[in-house]
């Protein structure tokens, strides 16, 4: 009972406190056009790490809109070629040794993604976080001579969202540096963190943003950016299962 | 013949009682033989009662209606219009008292710390609750009021694996017809417990409407399940339903939907046959010892009675009926032991220590023994029958004896 109270007067105090600030789901839309643009390309190393071993990956990713993207690995030799691409939250994974092109499941939605820690679904479903959503300004601290906003983020009752809610902060440069996924019983699950933020093509970007689950410490799956460039014209026929299989850039 | 009869009765009683010890111990081992066959095929016939009970309960409704394919690729995409015209006439008419039409398709269930394939049953519980095939506890919460609930009921050992409990929200996962992903968040507002665990994992239950919108099915179902209130003879009114459903439904009774528990009830019987001989045969061994020694012990005095002009067919039925006396007491007892030890032992006998094996032959932790008569009456004929003809061999042996030279063995 005392929870909903204080969600209560949290949900009042914040009321009184948007009354003059930004409107929180403006600030997220922000932040996700801010890190991919209206298209863009980017070059990551993904490194998963467990306590008795490493793995990296070197990849290429393409977005253009909120609903297209194309990952494709590089690096190592052993899992180059191979891709994820998705379109309006279905997906499909492209491996070059078996030649096929695999439509994944829901049922494998909620597995991990190339062994990492993000999930399927945390790879195909971005905007879920704007349309599936009710979003509430906590707080907005002072950090490094920027503004940060902390906004919680409560899935719809019917949204397809496992989570009881998602905490973020977000800079007024609109660069998400923290997401919190907590469970219904208010634990902490995972967080995404970001561990360095720089400028690259002449926005401030996170160029390293950490997955870990809070019950596993050792676990973690990082991504390092090293070059993104926005608002390209890419071509019309990138996202599809052809350029899937058959890369052309 | 009518005067000689109640002559050989009392010459074969009191042959029995002669050597009493020896009777008894013969007593003994008939009695304890016939009770473990009893025993036994209660404890059988109790187990596949139980399996055809927990089958029928997880695949209610003896007859089934699908389209062609769904029960080779039981996805969304193989559903089949709601019941109308002919069809809709035949399910409503008797004897058919019950039917329902559901949605059943994989599924994947999500919570924070886990996901599992399970089958999501979208029901309308109005029209299951008559079926039976609802859950019949619950541990907590309700069941679903309507077609149209929001909500979700799952069983409690899935609730424990995937970390979730009552009023917490979770994500069902499956597929549209278009092969797209088809998800939602629901809130589970029941958990239910079902004999197996099994059972708790695999089936989900939500309201029908809810996932038939979730799925993009418009009004389409996966199944038709209808009842007639006892599964036995359930031949007698499917075809009807065939006739009705026309070419392209499938329409199969449960004993062709679950034929290893159609087979279960048919080879029961031949099951208890087969160990009541085996423990006969056993038995027969000292039956018959019993009686060579009967015979050995009186060769002198078969000898005098044929001296006396006994026919050789009359002391056949003398050394028979000795048997069939011993048989019957045999019997007697034995029949009293097992009614006495079965009947206390029928409101359940908890075998929770093997639990975990007796679950993948579909069986719960506890065991129900049935005490058949047919079963009673089996062991008795088996008994009787194989007894007298194993006694034949010592009585044919006695009824040949030469007087002169039976006389004279010292």
């Amino acid at each position: 009972m005392w929870k909903n109270i204080l969600i209560g007067c949290a949900l009042l105090w914040v009321h009184s406190a948007t009354a003059a600030g930004p409107d929180a789901a403006e600030i997220i839309r922000r932040a996700m056009d801010h890190y991919r643009g209206q298209s863009s390309y980017a070059q990551m190393t993904m490194i998963i790490h467990r306590p008795d071993w490493e793995r990296r990956m070197r990849m290429r990713a393409w977005t253009e809109g909120d609903k297209q993207t194309l990952v494709r690995v590089i690096e190592p030799k052993k899992d180059a070629g191979s891709g994820t691409l998705t379109v309006d939250g279905n997906m499909w994974t492209y491996t070059p040794s078996i030649n096929r092109v695999i439509k994944v499941p829901s049922s494998m939605m909620s597995q991990n993604w190339m062994g990492s820690d993000f999930s399927n679904k945390d790879i195909s479903k971005d905007t879920a976080l704007i349309d599936q959503y009710d979003h509430t300004l906590l707080e907005q601290r002072e950090r490094d001579g920027h503004r940060v906003y902390v906004i919680q983020c409560v899935p719809h009752e019917d949204a397809p969202v496992v989570w009881g809610r998602e905490v973020l902060q977000i800079r007024d440069d609109w660069v998400l540096l923290r997401q919190e996924f907590w469970d219904q019983d208010n634990v902490l699950v995972k967080t995404l963190r970001a561990l360095e933020v720089g400028q690259l093509s002449g926005r401030a970007v996170a160029t390293v943003l950490r997955m870990g689950r809070e019950d596993a410490p050792g676990e973690w799956t990082e991504v390092r950016t090293t070059q993104v460039d926005f608002d390209l014209d890419l071509p019309a026929n990138l996202f599809t299962l052809s350029s899937l299989r058959n890369p052309r850039q | 013949m009518r005067r000689v009869v109640p002559v050989l009765a009392i010459l074969a009683w009191r042959n029995l009682w002669r050597n009493y010890r020896r009777t008894l111990i013969m007593l003994l081992a008939i009695g304890l033989g016939v009770w473990a066959m009893i025993f036994m095929a209660a404890v059988m016939r109790g187990m596949t009662d139980e399996m055809v009970r927990n089958g029928l309960h997880t695949l209610p409704g003896e007859v089934q209606i699908h389209q062609r394919d769904y029960r080779r690729d039981p996805s969304v995409v193989n559903s089949m219009a709601p019941p109308s015209g002919a069809l809709l006439q035949a399910l409503q008419q008797p004897p058919v008292v019950a039917w329902a039409a559901r949605v059943r398709v994989p599924a994947v269930l999500a919570s924070e710390r886990g996901s599992r394939g399970v089958t999501l049953l979208g029901v309308d519980p109005q029209a299951e609750a008559p079926l039976g095939s609802l859950p019949q506890e619950l541990v907590a919460g309700r069941f679903l009021s309507g077609a149209d609930d929001r909500g979700l009921v799952l069983g409690a050992s899935l609730a424990r694996r995937l970390e979730t409990g009552l009023g917490k929200r979770v994500v069902i996962m499956s597929q549209d017809p278009h092969n797209n992903v088809a998800d939602r968040g629901a809130r589970v507002v029941g958990i239910y417990r079902a004999r197996l665990s099994g059972t708790e994992e695999r089936f989900l239950y939500a309201g029908r409407s809810v996932v038939q919108d979730m799925l993009g099915m418009g009004g389409a179902v996966s199944e038709v399940a209808a009842s007639a209130g006892d599964y036995r003879h359930v031949a007698a009114w499917y075809p009807r339903i065939a006739a009705a459903a026309g070419a392209d439904l499938e329409v199969v009774s449960w004993t062709e939907l679950d034929p290893f528990l159609d087979t279960m009830l048919g080879v029961q019987d031949g099951f208890s046959l087969v160990f009541m001989v085996v423990i006969f045969l056993a038995l027969s061994f000292g039956l018959i010892n019993t009686l060579v020694m009967a015979v050995f012990e009186r060769i002198r005095e078969i000898g005098l009675m044929q001296a006396l002009g006994m026919r050789p067919r009359l002391i056949l039925a003398q050394i028979l009926l000795e048997s069939l006396f011993l048989l019957v007491l045999g019997l007697a007892a034995g029949n009293l032991l097992a009614l006495l030890s079965i009947v206390p032992l029928e409101s359940g006998i908890d075998i929770s220590g093997v639990a975990l094996g007796m679950e993948m032959m579909g069986m719960g932790n506890t065991l129900y023994p049935v005490l058949a008569l047919r079963d009673m009456l089996m062991s008795t004929g088996v008994v009787v029958t194989l007894g007298l003809l194993a006694s034949l061999l010592p009585a044919w042996r006695a009824a040949r004896l030469d007087p002169v030279r039976a006389l004279n063995t010292t």
